[in-house]
């Protein structure tokens, strides 16, 4: 039964023509308008290098990790290096600013960084991006340097050896995921940034084909789940073969949207392709769950639903940054638990990972992330689908 | 006879509404049993209750002498149902359609191959195996839809109104249809608002109207509840009405009605109504087009028992 059931999932599932069109179509369609849309846009603005200038004030001067940090990324020799760095005074910037020498200038008040521009672009972005990277960096480090002081002092050790408490916070930052030597591990494209969130989105669009699992199965859903339910067949065995085509059908959208990237629009996803896939397809488990949870726990007809999805899916990449990586960017600063609790987020965050950090800390935390995310969702679908009668349907 | 199905008191609410009031009933082996009733009379919640898609408040169900549960699967797979709104799945294929639902149930492939075929057969879609349902006419639909229901050969089949907007040869060939299942020992549940499917079709009737059985037995049985032994209808323009308080006077003349130009007499019993009422008419040259004389239907036994009509 499960393989009968298995089999005719598939076929409904791929002779649904509104369904091909929103997992499958869809994604390839919008990939194609953003890669005639953004590949001007970065060609037109995509500079090897940022002309930037810094006010070098006391702050500045006395921290000794932004100084470190920006002579890095605007080293010569350094093949990645992302900025010509200017070190003006105020009036000087402002001037090189007014004559466009510079895309902005930065002035360090208090350890946080003040930044000036006239116009938006990707190369603001950018400098924006990298300073509150290396911010909330130079944080990390100043509190756990802090801890460490305090750990000693209250051992009773007043003889403080700093060079290996210095040692032990870079060990401990090397362990997490704020070393700035991988921020310019490779240059940002703002093409990528859209086809990470075109990957998340068309994962979690997956979240329609578990909707009509579900709604095709059930009795108070669907007139096909009426007749499914009165068959001797258990709900358990009818719902996970169900769920599993159309798993399968999303890896397969999926995957058609990896292959049209790569070889149509020539995409690079740099050389941990099976790192990606397998952020996919646990993007493609959490999208599927997303629907799973709505056709479970709402009840209404099909496009209700699946506008729902759709609408959550939008707006999930959205926030991570599929109209502007500045979305993500003032997300991540203002709200970050939203896109703690974003899929796409999760989603476009893992692939940034891979694709800008060496290690993979990070990309393991957001799989983990989307697992959790697919786990709680399927939890709380499966407490609703253990109902075997209703009060009504 | 043996029960395969003893309901005893079901009684379902919906928060204050009952749509099944204290219900007990029996269906015997081999027999057609009508659930008959207007729209909103319970019938359709009494079948989802007794197939346990429904909970319900009270009572017992007991089918082929087992507590129907949802997870019931011994008796499940002897059940077929046939609900009132067509459950099929529009991506697939008259055959396709007939094969999934049949392979809920049956598992070897060549006895479901030849069920199949059987299914078609009996409903007469043996030209639209590869038809996908939106190609499919109202009528043509519906006996998809009973053909997924009982391809796999249950011995207990629901049918749930299944000519609803269904054209006059459709309809027959579905009653021919449910007619042969009966004959082949299928035990049926049938229900409709259609009381001449009823007369056709069942050996016995429920008479439903608001979750409660109002009468039940055999349609000879329950015509008996009828007052009325016949009805008499007359086409005769621009009666007066001294007629017609004359014609009330007549023997047995319960009741009569002047709609148009239809002349409708109501006789409690008694015979020779019909010669009576037209040597009357002669006597007093009243002119008369057409004349009908039937015997109470189903909908008169409806009407003296609820004082509404069937189809109100």
């Amino acid at each position: 039964m499960f393989i009968h059931n298995f089999k005719y999932s598939l076929k409904t599932l791929f002779r649904n023509k509104a369904l091909i069109f929103w997992t499958f179509a869809f994604p390839i369609i919008l990939g194609t308008f953003f890669n005639m849309a953004f590949s001007n846009i970065e060609s037109s603005e995509k500079l090897d290098i940022i002309n930037i200038a810094i006010i070098k004030n006391d702050d500045f001067n006395n921290n000794e990790i932004f100084k470190t940090a920006f002579e890095e990324l605007s080293d010569k020799n350094n093949d990645d290096r992302l900025f010509e760095t200017r070190y003006t005074t105020e009036e000087e910037a402002k001037k090189l600013l007014e004559d466009e020498e510079i895309v902005g200038y930065m002035k360090l008040v208090n350890d946080e960084p003040k930044l000036t521009f006239t116009t938006s672009g990707i190369n603001e972005t950018i400098f924006k991006y990298v300073s509150e990277e290396i911010a909330q960096t130079s944080n990390i480090i100043k509190n756990l340097s802090e801890e460490e002081i305090k750990k000693e002092m209250i051992a009773g050790n007043y003889n403080i050896d700093y060079e290996s408490i210095y040692n032990n916070v870079i060990e401990l930052t090397e362990e997490d995921d704020v070393r700035l030597n991988n921020v310019s591990n490779s240059n940002l494209g703002y093409t990528m940034i859209e086809f990470y969130t075109l990957i998340a989105m068309a994962c979690l669009y997956g979240g329609i084909l578990g909707a009509v699992a579900i709604n095709q199965n059930l009795a108070n859903m669907t007139n096909q789940g009426k007749r499914v339910s009165v068959s001797p067949t258990s709900k358990g065995k009818i719902i996970l073969s169900s769920v599993l085509a159309s798993y399968i059908t999303q890896l397969v959208g999926v995957a058609l949207l990896f292959l049209y990237t790569i070889f149509v629009l020539k995409v690079d996803y740099g050389n941990k392709l099976g790192l990606d896939i397998a952020l996919a397809m646990a993007g493609s488990l959490a999208g599927l769950s997303l629907g799973v949870a709505v056709a479970t726990t709402i009840k209404s007809n099909d496009n209700v639903k699946t506008g729902i999805i759709i609408a959550i899916t939008m707006l999930g990449c959205f926030l991570s940054g599929m109209m502007g990586i500045t979305m993500k960017y003032i997300i991540d600063k203002n709200i970050p638990i939203i896109n703690k609790l974003n899929p796409a987020s999760m989603i476009t965050d893992g692939f940034y990972s891979l694709y800008y950090y060496d290690t993979l800390d990070r990309y393991i935390f957001d799989i983990g992330s989307l697992l959790i995310f697919a786990f709680v969702l399927i939890a709380i679908s499966y407490i609703s689908l253990r109902r075997q009668k209703y009060d009504s349907i | 006879m043996k029960n395969i199905i003893e309901v005893k008191n079901l009684t379902k609410k919906y928060k204050e509404l009952k749509a099944v009031d204290d219900l007990s009933f029996e269906v015997h082996e081999g027999e057609i049993l009508g659930l008959l009733g207007p729209n909103g009379s319970g019938k359709s919640t009494t079948i989802n209750c007794l197939l346990s898609l429904l909970n319900y408040s009270n009572g017992s169900i007991k089918i082929f002498g087992k507590e129907m549960k949802p997870d019931s699967y011994d008796l499940k797979s002897k059940i077929g149902v046939v609900f009132q709104e067509v459950s099929v799945f529009d991506e697939l294929t008259v055959y396709e359609n007939i094969d999934y639902f049949c392979g809920l149930y049956i598992s070897d492939k060549e006895t479901k191959k030849k069920y199949i075929e059987d299914a078609i057969s009996l409903v007469g879609l043996e030209d639209f195996k590869k038809f996908y349902p939106k190609k499919l006419s109202g009528g043509l639909l519906r006996r998809l839809n009973i053909a997924c229901g009982i391809a796999h050969k249950p011995k207990l089949i629901f049918l749930d109104e299944p000519t609803v907007a269904v054209d006059p040869q459709s309809r027959n060939n579905i009653l021919d249809g449910i007619k042969k299942l009966r004959d082949d020992g299928a035990t049926i549940v049938y229900t409709t608002h259609y009381m001449e499917e009823v007369e056709i079709l069942c050996d016995r009737v429920i008479i439903l109207d608001k979750g409660k059985i109002l009468a039940a037995g055999t349609t000879d049985e329950l015509k008996e509840l009828a007052k009325i032994e016949e009805k008499i209808s007359i086409e005769v323009n621009d009666l007066e009405t001294k007629y017609i308080d004359k014609i009330k006077e007549l023997k047995n003349v319960d009741d009569v009605k002047y709609n148009g130009n239809i002349l409708l007499i109501t006789y409690k019993k008694g015979k020779n109504n019909l010669v009576e009422i037209m040597e009357y008419l002669k006597e007093n040259r009243i002119k008369y087009n057409k004349i009908f004389s039937e015997r109470p239907t189903l909908n008169d036994v409806f009407l003296e028992l609820t004082g509404k009509e069937l189809r109100d």
